[in-house]
């Protein structure tokens, strides 16, 4: 007589399995935090002991007070206004340099406001240097040898140097 | 007339790929998850560029009471006691990574002055390049000038 036995199915449980994956994404999503990655870039001078020679009635001078106001060239301007003044400066000469002096006591903010306008005013001059000499060359290939012309002399080098 | 008892369907949900799929986005995270090396919480300041800072870099930030935290971006940043200590930081940096990139993290309110030293400090290690890490500035910021 032949016997009927009862086999047990063979299975490997596995419904908890997706329970403990999603603990770990909640894990993770929870753990994760959002690095601020990313920021304006400003190669420094090369070479500090030679300080670039720069004319002071041929550049044009931004000033940060203590307050966040802006003094350009002596003038009081919005930082709004910044951009518009200087592409009439650049279309005459796209090499110009531009340095940025914020008071000691300037909140840091303004000096980062104003060196946004300024990297966006080097675009805006990179444009017309290579419209005027260099049409063949890519942005990639110009911006290898970029020497961005915006000085942020240190107060050592303003009493050093400068004054 | 007796009935034929009705053959009843199970109702199941199939959720034996959920688990490939869980191990999937877990994958994806671990993957893409990249560990700060400076957890310092500032106020950055705003900007309308921004450029993607290296993966690799040194870090150095200042809280709005002028605290200052550094790394090289190979180990977690230590605290700096006094400003002065950021000249060895950065000569140090220079002589073990000459080619790497020193990211200024920095809130929004601190003085310049601190910035100011910061950046003499790096001028004079010879840092060639610095990042100056910001937020994004929204569209109404933007039209608010």
């Amino acid at each position: 007589m032949k016997l009927r036995q009862n086999k047990p199915d063979d299975e490997i449980p596995t419904s908890s399995m997706a329970d403990i994956a999603f603990l770990l994404i909640i894990y993770f999503m929870v753990t994760t935090t959002f690095a601020a990655t990313r920021g304006l870039d400003f190669s420094l001078p090369k070479d500090d002991d030679q300080p670039p020679v720069v004319e002071k009635e041929d550049s044009v001078l931004v000033e940060i007070l203590p307050n966040g106001d802006l003094l350009v060239d002596q003038k009081p301007m919005e930082q709004g206004d910044v951009l518009e003044y200087l592409k009439p400066k650049l279309e005459n000469n796209p090499k110009k340099p531009v340095i940025i002096k914020p008071d000691q006591n300037a909140p840091y903010g303004g000096m980062v406001g104003v060196f946004d306008v300024l990297r966006q005013a080097k675009i805006f001059e990179r444009e017309l240097i290579k419209r005027a000499d260099r049409p063949e060359m890519t942005d990639e290939e110009w911006d290898e040898g970029k020497d961005i012309n915006i000085s942020i002399p240190t107060q050592r080098e303003i009493e050093s140097f400068w004054f | 007339m007796r009935l034929k008892a009705r053959h009843e369907q199970q109702s199941i949900i199939p959720t034996a790929s959920m688990a490939d799929i869980a191990f999937l986005l877990i994958v994806f995270f671990m993957v893409t998850i990249t560990f700060e090396k400076d957890k310092t919480q500032v106020a950055l300041p705003k900007t309308e560029l921004r450029f993607e800072v290296p993966k690799i870099a040194a870090y150095i930030s200042v809280t709005e009471q002028g605290q200052i935290r550094v790394t090289d971006g190979e180990s977690m940043s230590t605290p700096v006691g006094r400003v002065d200590d950021v000249d060895a930081f950065a000569a140090n940096l220079v002589a073990s990574y000459p080619k790497r990139p020193v990211v200024l993290k920095a809130d929004a309110d601190v003085p310049y002055r601190h910035i100011d030293r910061i950046i003499d400090s790096l001028k004079q290690a010879k840092v060639e390049l610095i990042y100056l890490l910001s937020e994004q500035k929204t569209v109404e910021e933007l039209s608010g000038g």
